[in-house]
């Protein structure tokens, strides 16, 4: 199943002389339980094409369509409820609420659904990220790796259908990111989502389904 | 609610530094008011307790009862009126038997029988002309029941038989006598038939020459220093819950402006604006009850702790009023962050803006 599609989509910065083509016209689908790895070297223009993609900001021209329905058309109350309901975004900087513990960043999620799918079970996602010894923990108090573990969690539970990565490896040391990335693709795989993970270690990218590359604005598919 | 009160639980020493700036100031403002409120009434109880609609006072007079006298011949038609009553005031200084302390006072001369006449806490009404009534503020001068006063440096002695309360007048206490006490005081013989003002209770209007007729509010207006001393605490309390806004604007405007990034990951993760907004409020409301509220508690405890001769006066609808007063400000100074809040861009949370 198509989740997002994107044709003709660019991103222009100024005008004149200082445009800046942040990224070229641009085709690009994601599917259900297809897992997809970006690389490419900073300032490539990865974190625009993933902000665009997560209705962060809007394209200077193209259209997106989320489920079949065109995002260009949307309020701007309808994006943040879409991505509050179909995506899961996992930040380079932690996107964790700063006052509030693991169990209660899910709380949050809780009180401010706007659907009624079923969410994830709470002690299972800790489980899996090994965190339960950590969950009533603020994130000023958790390692790294945990927090960047809690993000992951926090982004899964909503049950999104779209998962938003960006370097979700960052801060983890390898053995740990390898886990990562894999417990990623079993989320694409099993439960039929659709994950997009920006990395620059490219030694992680053996897991995904599919890599591109992005230079210069320019996104290129690579298998 | 939830993340209002979260954030607040989590950040504590932030919070409390809220708390405590709204507890001195509404604390301020309360008790300002207190004072306010206590000195008005000092000056007016006494004309309170008459419970009138207008007074006549002598047309010279600029509508102030101190220094009003009308003679016989221009009232002596009103007197048969159970609704108009005569009042003798003058401002007198009394002292103790076998005491050198000097008590200001006032004198007011009533017909024991008139609706004027005080209402009684302890003691009796007077029978003979050296008798008096005194309000019960006089106790912190060590005048009570069975006192012996001179008054105005009378050679006679007038004896205190009954005891009034919240009779006070030009800030300064009441001494109720009948009117020939009155005009020997003032006039030095109870033949002269003057007296200060007629009170008129009912909606009887009085159209003579040389008297003019002023409603109580008026009169009290026009009691010496009255006016000002309400004008100036007015302003000082309007200017405090004034502050309140600029100083909660403040407070919530810095703090607002340190959580930007993290408004950009909440909007980032989906949750609407109206949510961070609404949390904002709940904070400031939260955050001044409780202020207020403390400051409520102190303002109780305090009234036990001051001297009795503090113009002291816990007016509880006005604190309730200011209270309110003081919560309304904050929120709107919580508006001034609203802006910064509707402008967060969710872009910003993932660039690390």
């Amino acid at each position: 199943m198509n989740l997002v599609e994107m044709i003709n989509v660019n991103r222009q910065y100024g005008s004149g002389r200082t445009l800046v083509e942040a990224l070229h016209p641009t085709n690009f689908s994601l599917n259900s339980g297809e897992f997809i790895g970006i690389y490419g070297p900073s300032g490539s223009g990865k974190t625009t094409f993933l902000t665009i993609l997560g209705l962060l900001q809007s394209p200077t021209q193209g259209k997106i369509f989320v489920n079949g329905r065109d995002m260009t058309k949307m309020t701007s109350r309808e994006k943040t409820d879409l991505r509050f309901n179909k995506f899961g975004f996992v930040l380079q900087a932690s996107n964790l609420i700063p006052f509030l513990t693991v169990k209660e960043q899910f709380k949050v999620v809780d009180k401010f659904t706007t659907s009624r799918r079923r969410k994830m079970n709470q002690n299972e996602l800790l489980n899996l990220l090994d965190l339960q010894d950590v969950a009533h923990n603020y994130p000023s108090s958790l390692s790294g790796g945990e927090r960047q573990r809690a993000a992951i969690a926090r982004a899964l539970y909503n049950n999104p259908d779209i998962i938003l990565a960006d370097e979700p490896t960052a801060s983890l040391d390898s053995s740990r990111a390898e886990q990562v990335v894999q417990f990623l693709a079993n989320i694409a795989h099993e439960s039929q989502k659709g994950v997009i993970m920006i990395t620059h270690d490219t030694r992680l990218l053996a897991a995904t389904d599919h890599v591109y590359e992005m230079r210069d604005g320019f996104l290129r598919q690579q298998n | 609610m939830f993340l209002a009160i979260k954030e607040i639980l989590h950040n504590k020493t932030r919070y409390l530094l809220v708390v405590f700036t709204v507890f001195l100031i509404s604390y301020m403002v309360f008790f300002l008011t207190s004072l306010a409120v206590g000195l008005a009434r000092e000056n007016r109880t006494a004309v309170d307790q008459w419970d009138a609609k207008t007074v006549v006072v002598s047309s010279y007079a600029n509508k102030s009862m101190v220094v009003s006298t009308i003679p016989q011949k221009q009232y002596q038609q009103y007197t048969d009126d159970k609704n108009v009553a005569e009042v003798g005031q003058m401002t007198v200084v009394s002292q103790l038997k076998n005491s050198s302390e000097k008590i200001n006072t006032n004198v007011f001369g009533v017909d024991w029988k008139s609706y004027i006449s005080p209402k009684l806490t302890a003691g009796r009404l007077p029978k003979t002309n050296h008798e008096v009534v005194v309000d019960d503020a006089l106790k912190n001068d060590s005048i009570k029941l069975n006192s012996q006063i001179k008054i105005n440096g009378s050679d006679k002695y007038y004896k205190v038989v009954g005891i009034t309360k919240n009779n006070s007048f030009f800030a300064v206490p009441v001494i109720f006598s009948n009117m020939d006490t009155f005009r020997e005081l003032k006039y030095g013989s109870s033949q002269i038939k003057n007296i200060s003002a007629l009170v008129i209770r009912n909606n009887k209007k009085i159209n003579k020459s040389g008297l003019t007729q002023i409603t109580i509010k008026d009169l009290v207006n026009h009691i010496p220093g009255y006016t000002a001393q309400v004008l100036v605490f007015s302003f000082m309390i309007i200017a405090m819950v004034i502050i309140t806004f600029l100083i909660i604007g403040i407070f919530m405007y810095i703090i607002t402006i340190q959580k930007i990034s993290l408004y950009g990951v909440m909007r980032a993760q989906g949750i609407r604006t109206a949510r961070i907004i609404e949390s904002l409020f709940y904070q400031i409301l939260v955050l001044t009850a409780t202020g207020a509220g403390l400051a409520l508690v102190f303002m109780g405890v305090t009234q036990f702790f001051l001297p009795k001769t503090v113009p002291f006066y816990s007016d509880w609808l006005a604190y309730g009023v200011l209270t309110l007063a003081i919560i309304v400000m904050a929120l709107l100074g919580g508006s001034l962050s609203m802006r910064r809040v509707l402008k967060i861009d969710p872009l910003s949370a993932i660039e690390g803006e």
